[in-house]
């Protein structure tokens, strides 16, 4: 089992969820316009990349799993990695 | 000083102001989580339209406002002249932070405001999915920013005390829709079915061009205007003393 330290470790660790790095990689390939299917697809590939690396160890920061999955997601659709790594350096 | 030359100081006040990011960030977050939510076209026009709204209305209120005080306090040509001359200083000063503060040194399009409030606003406008809450959002964007839009604000309102009641009404209306333009053209850019990547990419890339852009019409502003209508006032009045 795998923890995630949550931001700046202010709130309490929690089980990685791999249904949130889906729903995240999502969003950030529809709001590029992505079709609803290459958006599924390319979250499912991004999904079993986080998966994979998160798999052996024992705790990870957010930030981390984040990091990875824009990374993954730069080789599937690199405007949505551009928007899903900016999302929070928008305002 | 005729009509025209009031509109264009009004116009180039509003320009500065359109230059000043927060309602544009705040309306690509928007947008861009109102697309990721798979919402229709048509909630997503409504939300931007209303969110441009609350622009407009809280920038007409603060022009509005502002004209109400300046022509409650200048009475007298001394008091004009000390307006004219603390706008300016205020001008030169916002233009100086402009350059220094606006934009943070990192990456992306982070602005001065403090991290808790740029989070904060992150939050509303992910979470807004009503028109009128997407309205209130635009009036707070233009009221999170009152530090720098104050000092144009302050201009027109100086110019437009100075015009005919009609010519008032043309000026706040002129001032508003020039200060919305980096809205209109967001607005219709993503309403059009652009990628908001495109336009935070531009954004992104050009952000110290605007920073540079908007520092340097406030310093020059705020120096013709300080020649036009502080020095060269005073010099006439001295030279009228003086004949």
């Amino acid at each position: 089992m795998t923890y995630v330290i949550k931001r700046a470790g202010k709130r309490q660790a929690e089980e990685f969820a791999p249904h949130k790095v889906h729903s995240s990689v999502r969003s950030a390939c529809l709001s590029v316009r992505s079709p609803e299917g290459e958006a599924e697809t390319i979250a499912a590939r991004v999904g079993d990349v986080v998966s994979q690396w998160i798999h052996t160890k024992p705790s990870v920061t957010s930030h981390d799993i984040r990091r990875v999955a824009a990374t993954a997601l730069e080789a599937f659709h690199p405007e949505a990695a551009y928007l899903y790594q900016n999302h929070e350096l928008v305002v | 000083m005729n009509y025209l030359d009031s509109l264009v100081i009004i116009a180039v006040a509003g320009l500065i102001h359109a230059s000043f990011q927060l309602s544009v960030s705040m309306l690509t977050l928007l947008s861009s989580h109102t697309i990721g939510r798979r919402r229709s076209q048509a909630r997503l026009l409504a939300l931007m339209n209303s969110f441009t709204l609350g622009a407009a209305v809280m920038t007409v209120l603060l022009l509005s406002f502002a004209a109400l005080v300046v022509s409650l306090s200048l009475d007298t040509r001394q008091n004009t002249l000390l307006a004219w001359t603390v706008t300016c200083g205020l001008l030169g000063g916002v233009g100086l932070a402009v350059w220094l503060f606006y934009y943070r040194r990192e990456v992306g399009t982070t602005l001065w405001i403090p991290r808790g409030m740029a989070r904060f606003l992150n939050r509303r406008a992910k979470s807004t999915k009503d028109p009128t809450e997407a309205f209130g959002l635009g009036l707070i964007s233009v009221l999170a920013e009152l530090l720098f839009v104050l000092a144009p604000i302050l201009v027109a309102a100086l110019v437009l005390v100075e015009l005919p009641t009609t010519w008032q009404l043309v000026g706040i209306a002129l001032y508003t829709v020039v200060s919305l333009l980096s809205l209109f053209v967001v607005n219709a850019w993503i309403g059009s079915g652009h990628s908001i990547s495109r336009v935070q990419r531009w954004r992104e890339s050009n952000k110290r061009f605007l920073q540079f852009a908007a520092g340097s019409g406030l310093l020059i502003l705020g120096f013709y205007l300080y020649v036009d209508h502080v020095v060269t006032v005073t010099a006439l009045a001295a030279a009228g003393g003086a004949l």
